[in-house]
């Protein structure tokens, strides 16, 4: 059936309030992801004679990523950074304070304003904070603190560098779990927890039966926006261990930008960077399509 | 329409004034506080002289954070008029890339290029046979030592004169005193330092002296490499060597300015600035009498010699896309003037290129550093060619994994040559 002359315009009048977005759109995120697509098959640099004369490799950096034994490494770091601080401390500990928010606790905002800090502070300047208390030596606030159970010191971020990243992007990110999970909580209705209370259900079994199924779009929805974010993270980590000890902190946008802009090679750099957007793009639909299972 | 005509013609006219006031400021990058205040007086001459407004902005401190943004800069065409280079490393990929402006004509008609050691005027030559930098400062290196740990030790503080000699020292050092007997920079995070301040001091004196063909490739398949990386897997192996602060993110500051100092580090490789900024009157953590306490060896070659490795410190050039290349390159003359060379040597401790520094009454009162201008003209140096970046970047990674202890000496240059491969492609690698 044909449109309407006021159908038309209505049509017309959205396009042009959508024009700026979708123009701001292709110019900051369509655009830069295409041409890093065009640079990843070049040997683009920052510097040396490819920088004056870029040339066409085919799929020369491809080849050389997957025999790179640091790409891999940078994956599996990244693999268990996002396992370690989202998908499990983020969220548990987002959980657990969301559901503690939900009672009736005596110093209910300032706990949650306690959770919310974290997030007041730069992350470079959360990273540098960090520093001084995980430092080697005896001043450091967690040395003292082991020290003072009789425990022996150590620079904790060049013993369990991984551990340490993995504790402070939990520490920063509790707040946005809560937030959203809290959102998710309000939306369970109290009477089907009234009704499972009347059947004798448990604390427990009213967690796993009732809360956890109603709430679970919103925790497919946190776990998509934390996993794609936390492949992201690079200033809280970049500011406390630029990789180190030996790579066993260099996520995979550390080593991008170390091969980008510590080695100069754009080309390479881009490569690595499309991989880690298949990646996040694979783990997007996979949760996009968990939710709608669920739903 | 009177009006918008003659607004119109007011608007062209102050757009034309503005973009000629433009024209006459020079934009200068410079980075950490100390080379800033170094270039404070020269700045003011720069004004004065030329009849120009000098707008100098501040780059990041770190060497490497430096580089990467003038870099950034550079390639996207907005980079400053005037800029240093942290490393002689970085000039032939910098000459390579075309951002450097060429000044072989202006400098060799300069008068007070004649009195430049010879070692920077080579130094300043590009693989093409043009000059594009400055080479107004040089860096010095040797091998800076404890005095007295090893006098109060009863260990010799004779010239080594050889590598064999020299890790006998460190052994014996660790071994009577506890402390490590010798450090030569490495590893990722000391970025271009591994390779400036730590390869380049052995494989000057190796089996196989350059690592440049005479057709400009790169030749990191000698042997004098491996023996290099078996220099510090030894020191490495015997825990003659810091190695967990080197895999940090800030490599030097605990065994330059913390062990070193307290005496817990004997021996390190550094630059004459070591005397002014890591312990001297500059230096946060300065050691007291610092020319007594600390002496100097020159680096042993493997089976003799004795090398004394000169760079360009912090070399200036001209962004060949200048709007105002000409002024820039007058401005350059002045950068390396006898006065500018003094005022970084006091603040920053490198070594004057000229030899009119000698007779700088301002000059003469660094005392540290006298000796040592004058033996300047004995420097050797490396070859330069395009791709030395790369080279670093690879040394970097190299002794990285012999730090973690996950190669050894010939797997060092493994991934050494590997990685330069994979980053120039087979061709620039002999």
């Amino acid at each position: 059936m044909a449109k309407t002359l006021q159908e038309r315009r209505a049509e017309r009048q959205l396009m042009i309030v959508l024009l700026p977005s979708l123009l701001l759109l292709f110019a900051f995120v369509i655009y830069p992801a295409i041409y890093s697509v065009y640079l990843s098959f070049t040997n683009e640099a920052l510097t040396g004679a490819a920088a004056r004369a870029p040339r066409f490799v085919g799929t020369r950096n491809y080849a050389r990523l997957f025999n790179d034994a640091k790409f891999w490494n940078a994956l599996f770091v990244t693999f268990v950074f996002v396992l370690g601080s989202a998908i499990i401390g983020q969220f548990v500990l987002g959980l657990v304070s969301a559901l503690a928010l939900r009672r009736r606790l005596v110093f209910r905002t300032l706990f949650s304003s306690i959770i919310l800090l974290p997030n007041a502070a730069p992350e470079v300047v959360a990273g540098f904070m960090w520093i001084s208390m995980l430092a080697g030596g005896d001043h450091a606030t967690l040395s003292r603190v082991v020290s003072f159970f009789g425990l022996p010191t150590a620079d904790w971020l060049q013993v369990f560098p991984l551990t340490m990243i993995i504790v402070v992007n939990t520490w920063r990110g509790i707040a946005t779990a809560m937030i959203l999970l809290t959102a998710g909580l309000s939306t369970v209705p109290q009477e089907i927890y009234e009704a499972a209370r009347m059947d004798g259900a448990t604390p427990s079994q009213m967690f796993r039966r009732i809360t956890v199924p109603l709430m679970m779009p919103t925790i497919l929805l946190y776990m998509l926006i934390s996993t794609v974010s936390t492949i992201a993270v690079f200033g809280l980590v970049y500011a406390l261990t630029r990789g180190g000890p030996g790579g066993a902190t260099e996520l995979i946008s550390i080593y991008i930008y170390n091969q980008s802009f510590t080695a100069y090679q754009l080309g390479y750099g881009a490569a690595v960077a499309v991989i880690a957007l298949l990646v996040s793009l694979m783990l997007g639909i996979a949760y996009v399509r968990a939710a709608k299972v669920e739903i | 329409m009177k009006k918008t005509v003659f607004g119109g013609l007011c608007a062209i006219l102050l757009g034309c004034t503005s973009t000629l006031v433009q024209a006459e400021t020079l934009r200068l990058a410079n980075h950490g506080q100390a080379g800033i205040d170094a270039m404070k007086s020269t700045v003011e001459r720069i004004e004065k002289k030329l009849g120009v407004k000098v707008e100098v902005v501040e780059y990041p401190a770190p060497d490497k954070d430096y580089l990467s943004k003038l870099l950034t800069e550079l390639g996207a065409g907005n980079g400053p008029d005037l800029f240093s280079m942290p490393s002689t490393a970085a000039v032939a990929d910098m000459v390579e890339a075309g951002y450097l402006a060429p000044i072989t004509a202006e400098i060799n008609a300069w008068e007070g290029y004649k009195n430049f050691y010879d070692v920077a005027k080579k130094l300043a030559v590009s693989p093409d046979g043009e000059t594009y930098v400055m080479p107004y400062m040089l860096g010095i290196q040797e091998i800076y030592y404890r005095k007295d740990v090893l006098d109060k030790a009863g260990i010799s503080t004779e010239q080594p004169k050889t590598w064999d000699d020299l890790l006998v020292r460190a052994e014996e050092i660790k071994a009577k005193t506890g402390a490590y007997g010798l450090l030569f920079p490495a590893g990722i995070s000391w970025g271009s330092g591994a390779f400036d301040e730590g390869f380049q001091h052995l494989i000057v004196g190796s089996k196989t002296p350059q690592i440049v063909t005479d057709d400009g490739k790169l030749d990191l398949t000698g042997e004098g490499v491996k023996d290099v990386f078996n220099v510090y897997k030894t020191l490495i192996d015997k825990d003659l060597m810091p190695v967990q602060p080197l895999l940090g993110p800030e490599p030097w500051v605990i065994p330059k300015y913390e062990q070193f100092p307290a005496g817990k580090l004997v021996a390190t490789t550094c630059g004459s600035w070591c005397y002014i900024f890591d312990w001297g009157r500059e230096s946060k953590n300065p050691i007291p009498d610092v020319t007594e306490v600390v002496g100097t060896w020159t680096v042993p070659g493997q089976s003799g010699g004795q090398f004394v490795l000169a760079n360009l410190a912090a070399p200036w050039a001209v962004n060949a896309d200048s709007a105002n290349v000409e002024l820039a390159k007058k401005a350059l003359l002045e950068i390396g003037s006898v006065e500018t060379q003094v005022s970084y040597a006091a603040r920053i401790g490198n070594i004057p290129a000229s030899k009119d520094a000698a007779a700088d009454p301002e000059f003469q009162k660094l005392t540290e550093l006298v000796p040592i201008h004058a033996a300047a003209e004995n420097g050797t140096f490396l070859k330069q060619a395009a791709g030395f970046g790369t080279v670093a970047e690879g040394v970097a990674r190299a002794t990285d994994a012999l730090l973690r202890k996950e190669v050894d000496a010939a797997g060092a240059q493994k991934i050494l040559v590997d990685y330069v491969k994979e980053t120039l492609g087979d061709e620039a690698v002999k």
